[in-house]
């Protein structure tokens, strides 16, 4: 591959779209080109700076969702006669609420084969970037500043709080998005090291799968990407992962530690 | 609503003032309620409600865009850190930046940005939302991100915050 082709299948690297046989001569180009290192680090920084600052942005749909709400109830009512009998049904049984919480459902079956592995592979991907390489965030630190972004994923302060009597420092936060969905990144130091821990309300999304062990009574689920060791367990209110390239006893510590007190 | 919130960001963009883009969400659910019977069961609903919104913009025909909406985005922005409520939010200054220099980006360009690097959509997913040939999508989000890269990084500075005493990396660190 050279330097014109690696430019051409960026989007694709970009997106994790590339095949196996492709990615792994893209990696290969990469390794002896350090104009394009160079290059695909200033895009994705780039992308970041887009992403962060589109996705703190405030955005209120209240009113809309309000208008559509009423508007599908009033001609819900209106026109009672449907061609296609399985919409009839689901608009006489449980009217509009069911009719969208079959799309959302529709779309859960999609993510669910793919959300297992996506929100790990990103978790994994995220904690190499932000943590081992340090790549330039916009990191916070000021414990009221986190949980002004806790709130934005329905992580309550006391779960925070919760998180903090123990071994582990609560270094700094910011919001990261994985799997589509976003997280609170949240960075723990045990004296010698940081580790990613990423939190989210456990809402309809939750992540299924089969899991591997108990610990302090949850379910903990683990996988290992490229390096990285991850773990993910749900209280009935969050879902909790951990990444880090330390080791995996190191991310099982941290789990457990979580799986305590939350 | 379903991804309410997702569509808003996005139609807040690309449409001309603050209520089109809501009229467009609005028309975006209502017609993915109406057409539900057509919905795939495992195809990606997300998507396909992004596709709804591309083609009720592009149905209405493009208007020009104004520069209202980034003035109205970036006032809630100003309000909201006087209140004292937007400490999350990331530096000011890169805000308005990163914000600007996406409004000057054609429809186009900004299109595949908005859906591709901020609502995570793969090139595949932008191509059915598009309706383009993937190769159009690709080389279309990569012409996108050098014009966004050349309207962020020449000078380091913009139109509201001109700082070209400072490097351009420090910019990124701030
Ligand atoms: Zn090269
Ligand atoms: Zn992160």
């Amino acid at each position: 591959m050279n330097c014109h082709e690696r430019a051409e299948l960026t989007p694709l690297y970009l997106s994790g779209e590339l095949e196996e046989e492709r990615a792994a001569a893209f990696g290969a180009h990469l390794k002896s080109c350090a104009e394009c290192i160079g290059e695909l680090q200033h895009q994705a920084r780039l992308d970041a700076r887009l992403h962060d600052v589109l996705l703190a942005e405030d955005v209120n749909a209240t009113k809309v969702d309000q208008r559509v709400r009423e508007m599908i109830a009033s001609r819900a009512a209106s026109q009672p006669a449907y061609r296609d009998e399985s919409r009839r049904w689901i608009l006489a049984t449980a009217g509009i609420a069911a009719a969208f919480a079959l799309l959302v459902l529709a779309g859960h079956r999609f993510l669910l084969g793919k959300q297992v592995a996506q929100v790990y592979a990103d978790a994994a991907r995220d904690d190499q970037m932000e943590v081992v390489q340090l790549q330039p965030r916009h990191w916070y630190s000021d414990p009221a500043q986190i949980s002004v972004l806790a709130q934005k994923v329905g992580v309550p302060q006391s779960a925070l709080q919760a998180l903090q009597r123990g071994p582990y420092r609560l270094e700094r936060a910011k919001i990261c998005f994985l799997d589509k969905h976003l997280f609170l990144h949240v960075v723990f130091s045990d004296g010698q090291r940081d580790l990613s821990m990423f939190l989210r309300q456990r809402d309809a999304m939750s992540v299924q799968g089969s899991a591997d062990e108990m610990m302090n009574g949850k379910l903990v689920q683990t996988a290992d990407i490229g390096g990285e060791h991850v773990a993910l367990f749900e209280t009935p209110q969050l879902i909790v992962m951990v990444a880090t390239t330390q080791s995996s006893d190191a991310a099982s510590h941290l789990v457990a530690f979580a799986a305590s007190k939350l | 609503m379903p991804h309410s919130r997702s569509l808003l960001r996005v139609a807040r963009r690309i449409a001309s003032d603050p209520a089109a883009a809501e009229d467009l969400v609005q028309e975006t659910l209502l017609r993915a309620w109406r057409n539900f019977d057509r919905f795939e069961k495992g195809t990606n609903v997300r998507a396909w409600l992004f596709r709804i919104l591309f083609n009720a913009f592009y149905a209405q025909g493009r208007k020009a865009r104004s520069s209202p909406l980034v003035a109205s985005i970036e006032e809630g922005r100003l309000e909201a850190m006087s209140r004292g409520d937007a400490r999350a939010q990331p530096p000011i200054v890169e805000a308005a930046a990163v914000s600007h220099a996406l409004q000057q980006l054609s429809d186009d360009h900004r299109a595949v940005l908005l859906l591709g690097v901020v609502e995570g959509f793969t090139c595949r997913e932008m191509a059915e939302i598009l309706s383009l040939p993937i190769g159009t999508v690709m080389s279309r989000i990569s012409r996108a991100r050098q014009a966004l890269r050349e309207r962020l990084s020449p000078a380091c500075s913009d139109v509201l915050h001109p700082r070209a005493d400072v490097e351009c990396a420090e910019r990124e660190v701030s």
